[in-house]
């Protein structure tokens, strides 16, 4: 169903049910098909790759999860139930967190009211920032990350730092899957080595994490499945396991077809 | 990598080796973004206002000193300024907020008018008539704040229009002429008085209403909301803060302060002049940034605003002092914002030299 031209797509199999599932999605551009047809699931736990040459169709797959654009065709199920997300308010409310780098963060205040803009605790009436330091310091001890102090200016901290902030509020806000669009993309060889540290430290802590990378060096360092699309059509989804740098680059290319 | 190991990707580990060496080399030569407590301090705007207060303090204590160094010469150049420092105490909320209000001198002169008219002409209690203009104050800013926040106009033109607005409302309301109070009884005592025949009440009604503009600011849900909206709209917006809210209410509070103002002037002069409040705004935004609050917003502190409208103050009672007019004191005021706002440009490039990228 998912493609004509890959004959070797093997759907995974799993025991645990896909905490989102998504069923024959397609999404028309005017007359343009940028997805077609598409069946993709998220599981607990699990880090999944999604890759695939530019205008593949992974920022549309990325943008129907979380709201920005809506299916034209198909179903969505969420722990087994359909569910419809016609906007980034309804994936919110189903515990799907988009991170982008810089667009929940405010520069001029500090990393502690960061992690809880919106959402400050109070006592008497006024912000308990007792309370809030100490559970920012057990987030930032909880995920493991370089961050200088909770009273910094986030404004002056680093990409990675500020993305780490980002992914560390999803998180203290009990979101279950996390989508992270080119979380290394902006950043140096350190910060990206944290963020993948980061990233497995989430999946140990059973979130279901999808993340879309250019990258397949870090691809292949931390994903437990790798998802292919090509010009809209999702051509084959691999357990890291069970497949090559080989494999993977031939269905991003489409090179058996040649 | 164990698993790709297994499969052979020998070329792919290589890679990461090489990473792996320039990563240690990173972190060897990796430099520490930390802050010194003295960088810190040296940022800090407070810091650096009060060092500029004292500066002035001293510059006109020893040329006008005979003058300058009173008590009564100090406590009128603080009272002065009372009427800027309450507004300004608001208007800081609105410029951290990232909005500004133009019309706060036209406000205070509306509201004057009104409470001299309710008194003067229709002899109404004055209590009475100052609780009416506390309330239409915080109506007048309401009104300010719904265009700004549910039309979508800029607050600098809304606000622009209202100065004029209410200046001919003002000329219209009041007939072209000063209507007086009693100036006897409690009312008068509180607002326009002295304690023990010394302490201006205005400077005490100041106090009380930036220190409790401060706590609020700092420590409230609401005052973290107000830097959160200035600091990144879109951000705090998609964190749940009702933006548009926290405008709204910021407006109302800054009007209600003119009102305030407006019980005290007409408290103080026991008159009420069609001309009350021209070229107030230009003192309350001068003391805002002059007190170091960030014209794009999500900065500033009321304690920085209290120090920009004593500075105010002093270079106006100090040039006064060495004979020179008002009209000198608002050219030096002029300077002073131009002054600060190249230093804060300065300070913030060198910030971004430094770290390698522009802080927002």
């Amino acid at each position: 169903m998912a493609s004509s031209f890959a004959p070797d797509v093997s759907p995974p199999e799993y025991s645990l049910e896909p905490l989102l599932s998504l069923k024959g999605v397609s999404k028309f551009y005017g007359a343009l098909r940028a997805l077609s047809q598409i069946d993709f699931t998220i599981q607990p736990g699990e880090i999944q790759a999604l890759v695939g040459d530019n205008g593949a169709g992974k920022s549309t797959l990325v943008k129907i999860i979380s709201g920005a654009h809506t299916a034209d065709e198909g179903e969505i199920f969420f722990k087994g139930k359909p569910v419809t997300i016609r906007s980034p308010e309804d994936s919110i409310a189903l515990g799907i967190a988009t991170v982008y780098q810089d667009l929940a963060l405010v520069g001029t205040r500090d990393v502690a009211h960061n992690l809880f803009i919106g959402r400050e605790p109070t006592r008497w009436g006024m912000v308990d920032r007792g309370k809030m330091v100490a559970e920012a310091h057990a987030l930032i001890d909880l995920l493991n990350v370089d961050i200088p102090s909770v009273d910094a200016q986030v404004g002056k901290l680093s990409g990675g730092q500020r993305q780490a902030i980002a992914i560390g509020r999803a998180v203290h806000e009990g979101r279950s899957i996390l989508l992270l669009d080119e979380p290394t993309a902006a950043l140096g060889v350190k910060e990206s080595h944290q963020m993948l540290s980061l990233i497995e430290t989430l999946r140990d802590k059973q979130k279901a994490i999808v993340i879309v990378s250019h990258n397949l060096l870090h691809v292949f360092r931390i994903a437990d499945r790798i998802t292919v699309l090509r010009g809209g059509q999702l051509v084959g989804s691999r357990r890291k396991t069970d497949t090559t740098a080989d494999e993977i680059i031939r269905l991003i290319t489409g090179a058996d077809l040649l | 990598m164990s698993a790709s190991t297994e499969h052979g990707h020998d070329d792919m580990d290589a890679v990461e080796d090489v990473l792996t060496q320039a990563l240690n080399e990173e972190i060897v030569a990796g430099t520490d973004r930390r802050e010194t407590v003295w960088q810190r301090i040296l940022a800090s705007r407070d810091m650096a206002l009060t060092a500029v207060g004292i500066g002035l303090f001293v510059f006109f204590a020893v040329t006008v000193p005979e003058t300058f160094l009173t008590s009564t010469s100090l406590l009128n150049m603080v009272r002065n300024v009372s009427l800027i420092g309450i507004v300004a105490a608001g208007m800081a909320y609105l410029m951290i907020a990232g909005e500004i209000d133009l019309s706060v001198g036209s406000t205070l002169g509306i509201l004057t008018i009104v409470l001299g008219v309710l008194v003067s002409r229709h002899g109404l209690n004055v209590w009475l008539a100052a609780g009416i203009v506390l309330a239409l104050g915080a109506v007048i800013g309401a009104v300010n704040g719904l265009i700004v926040t549910r039309l979508g106009i800029p607050s600098f033109i809304v606000t622009l229009a209202m100065l004029t607005g209410y200046r001919s409302a003002t000329l219209v309301l009041s007939e072209q002429r000063p209507w007086s109070g009693s100036g006897v009884g409690t009312f008068f005592d509180i607002t326009g008085g002295t304690i023990a025949g010394r302490i201006p009440w205005v400077i005490v009604w100041m106090l009380v209403v930036m220190l409790l503009a401060s706590i609020v600011l700092v420590r409230s849900r609401y005052g973290y909301h107000v830097y959160a909206t200035g600091g990144n709209l879109e951000a705090s917006r998609y964190s749940g803060v009702a933006t548009g809210r926290v405008k709204l209410l910021a407006f109302a509070f800054t009007s209600f302060l003119c009102g305030l103002a407006a019980i005290l002037l007409f408290g103080s002069l026991r008159v009420a002049e069609p001309s009350a409040g021209t070229g107030f705004e230009f003192r309350v935004i001068g003391a805002v940034i002059v007190g170091g609050v960030a014209l794009t917003g999500g900065r500033g502190s009321v304690y920085g605003v209290f120090m920009g409208t004593i500075i105010i103050g002093m270079i106006t009672s100090g040039l006064t002092l060495l004979g020179l007019s008002q009209h000198y004191a608002d050219v030096a005021t002029g300077i002073l914002i131009v002054g600060v706002g190249a230093m804060d440009l300065l300070v913030r490039r060198a910030a971004s030299r430094r770290l390698g990228f522009l802080d927002a």
